[in-house]
């Protein structure tokens, strides 16, 4: 552990729990809220899982990193623990800067808003104030490609439109790390294009930058590390050389 | 406990602005509505209860009386009403992000209350058109108006952070509204009320808050001090208790939603 560790995951588990109505989960709390217990377990109750399994690593600043791994094996749940969505159920996890979430498609959105008004909104989410959305919005714009139709309800917009204009916020946000799930099949090759190499700059800014994504050929391209997650397992941790070769760091477990 | 709000203020504002652009986009009359939701039912009710079934009332018009009751409840209910699915209507924001889950609900509550000033102002046109002898004690509704916006706002937290792990609460709603609507002197004063009911409906505190509005505006009179200051301890305690319960089980939202 360095002092320019930006994200610090100590043993990190987290367990869900399958079931549909939570009878218990609210009397937990209370009961956890009343007596100041942290309201963690080691054991699993009924219809409970491990999402995520003794996970451990530390993240640089200005490192970026790729989570990969099937579906289900826990790569979402570790931006959630990053982004302070959730909380661990074992373990600790800590963030030592601004996150802001490539928020998914329509999440931060509101279709009735037109594209300028969504801007504002998606932008105070992530933690903007308004006067720096106001400067920031014609740089927003550029970057997306959607000045013309920036007072149209977002309803108006195809997917693709509203995706790209999602993330050409969320890239302009200042915070000091990103966390982008599944966003390098945004829009059109052009627009993948300039979203590589965004991410890119971002990387020289200094700014810490986790991606999800199945696609290995863009991951390789920009991540300087790649976690391999199995099953809420952390396998290996390889590192990207500069021609986009893998070398195996080690394996942890 | 505001402090981690103040941090997100502008976030709260932003989402204000949105509820408020929201509600009346592509409608035709806009914010007009806002005076037309509690003026309508005002009428309805001088209809039924003035007009239809002649219920004797107080001394003073029927108008009054009504819209006095009717304009503080409708923000009430409003308020209720948009909360208590708030949390659960974001969930996409909710698993996605940080920030203080209270804005959520807080917008709405300010948006409702932003319709309330607008029929506030109706109200004093008509105490006006029925040349009311207003006093210094009209000053009075303020406090009572700010008493009602942290009760709302209490009620809010408790019910829409409960309705995260049970919907049921949502589903409820409309009969419990309809329930505590009765139990509120809107339609009818606390004064032709049997004793033995009197003290159980004071156990409601938009009773003592509808009440004494009217009491300070159209009649002109007074309220009783130590039952204001009773009345906001104990509404301030509730909202300490509430807002305590909120942040606690507020980390849990992502995972139950």
């Amino acid at each position: 552990m360095s002092s320019s560790d930006v994200i610090i995951f100590n043993g990190v588990s987290k367990k869900y729990s399958k079931r549909q109505v939570l009878h218990n989960s609210l009397r937990e709390e209370l009961i956890n809220a009343v007596f100041n217990r942290s309201g963690s377990s080691c054991k699993l109750a009924q219809d409970e899982f491990w999402a995520l399994r003794d996970v451990s690593f530390n993240i640089a600043k200005g490192e970026c990193v790729g989570l990969h791994g099937p579906n289900g094996s826990g790569k979402s749940t570790i931006l959630k623990l990053i982004a302070n969505v959730t909380y661990p159920s074992q373990g600790s996890v800590l963030v030592n800067s601004r996150v802001a979430p490539l928020i998914e498609l329509g999440a931060g959105f509101h279709p009735d808003l037109s594209g300028a008004e969504n801007i504002y909104m998606n932008g105070a989410i992530l933690g903007l104030t308004i006067r720096e959305i106001k400067r920031k919005t014609p740089e927003v714009l550029e970057f997306s490609g959607l000045e013309e139709f920036i007072n149209v309800p977002v309803k108006k917009y195809s997917s693709g439109m509203a995706l790209r204009l999602a993330f050409s916020i969320a890239i302009h946000s200042s915070a000091e790390t990103f966390l982008f799930d599944e966003v390098l099949t945004v829009g059109d090759e052009g627009f993948q294009e300039k979203c590589i190499r965004k991410i890119d700059e971002l990387k020289h800014q200094g700014k810490t930058i986790f991606v999800v994504s199945h696609d290995r050929n863009s991951m390789n391209r920009i991540c300087d590390k790649i976690l391999h997650l199995n099953g809420g397992a952390l396998g290996e941790i390889s590192s990207v050389g500069a021609q986009g070769e893998l070398n195996s760091l080690g394996v942890i477990k | 406990m505001f402090n981690r709000l103040y941090e997100y203020k502008d976030l709260l504002l932003v989402f204000i602005w949105r509820e408020f652009v929201i509600r009346y986009k592509q409608s035709v009359i806009g914010v007009l509505w806002a005076i037309l939701q509690p003026v309508s039912m005002m009428m309805l009710f001088v209809l039924v209860f003035g007009v239809i079934m002649k219920t004797p009332a107080k001394n003073y018009p029927f108008v009054l009386f009504f819209y006095s009751g009717v304009l503080p409840w409708t923000f009430f209910a409003a308020a209720m009403n948009f909360a208590i699915p708030s949390l659960t209507n974001n969930v996409s924001l909710i698993t996605k992000i940080y920030f203080p889950r209270e804005v959520i609900p807080l917008s709405g509550i300010a948006v409702c209350f932003i319709d309330y000033l607008l029929g506030f102002l109706v109200y004093l046109i008509l105490l006006v058109c029925y040349r009311t002898q207003v006093n210094l004690n009209f000053l009075w509704y303020f406090p009572l108006m700010g008493l009602l916006v942290i009760f709302t706002t209490a009620m809010s937290y408790l019910l829409s952070a409960i309705n995260v792990y049970y919907r049921d609460v949502k589903l409820a709603t409309t009969f419990l509204l309809q329930l505590w609507f009765f139990a509120t002197p809107v339609i009818y004063s606390i004064d032709t009320v049997d004793i033995r009911w009197k003290y159980f409906l004071f156990l409601n505190p938009l009773t003592f808050i509808i009440e004494n509005m009217r009491r300070v505006t159209i009649e002109g009179r007074g309220l009783v001090v130590w039952q204001l200051c009773l009345e906001t301890l104990l509404v301030m305690a509730y909202f300490a208790f509430t807002q305590r319960i909120f942040i606690k089980i507020e980390r849990a939202f992502a995972d139950v939603i």
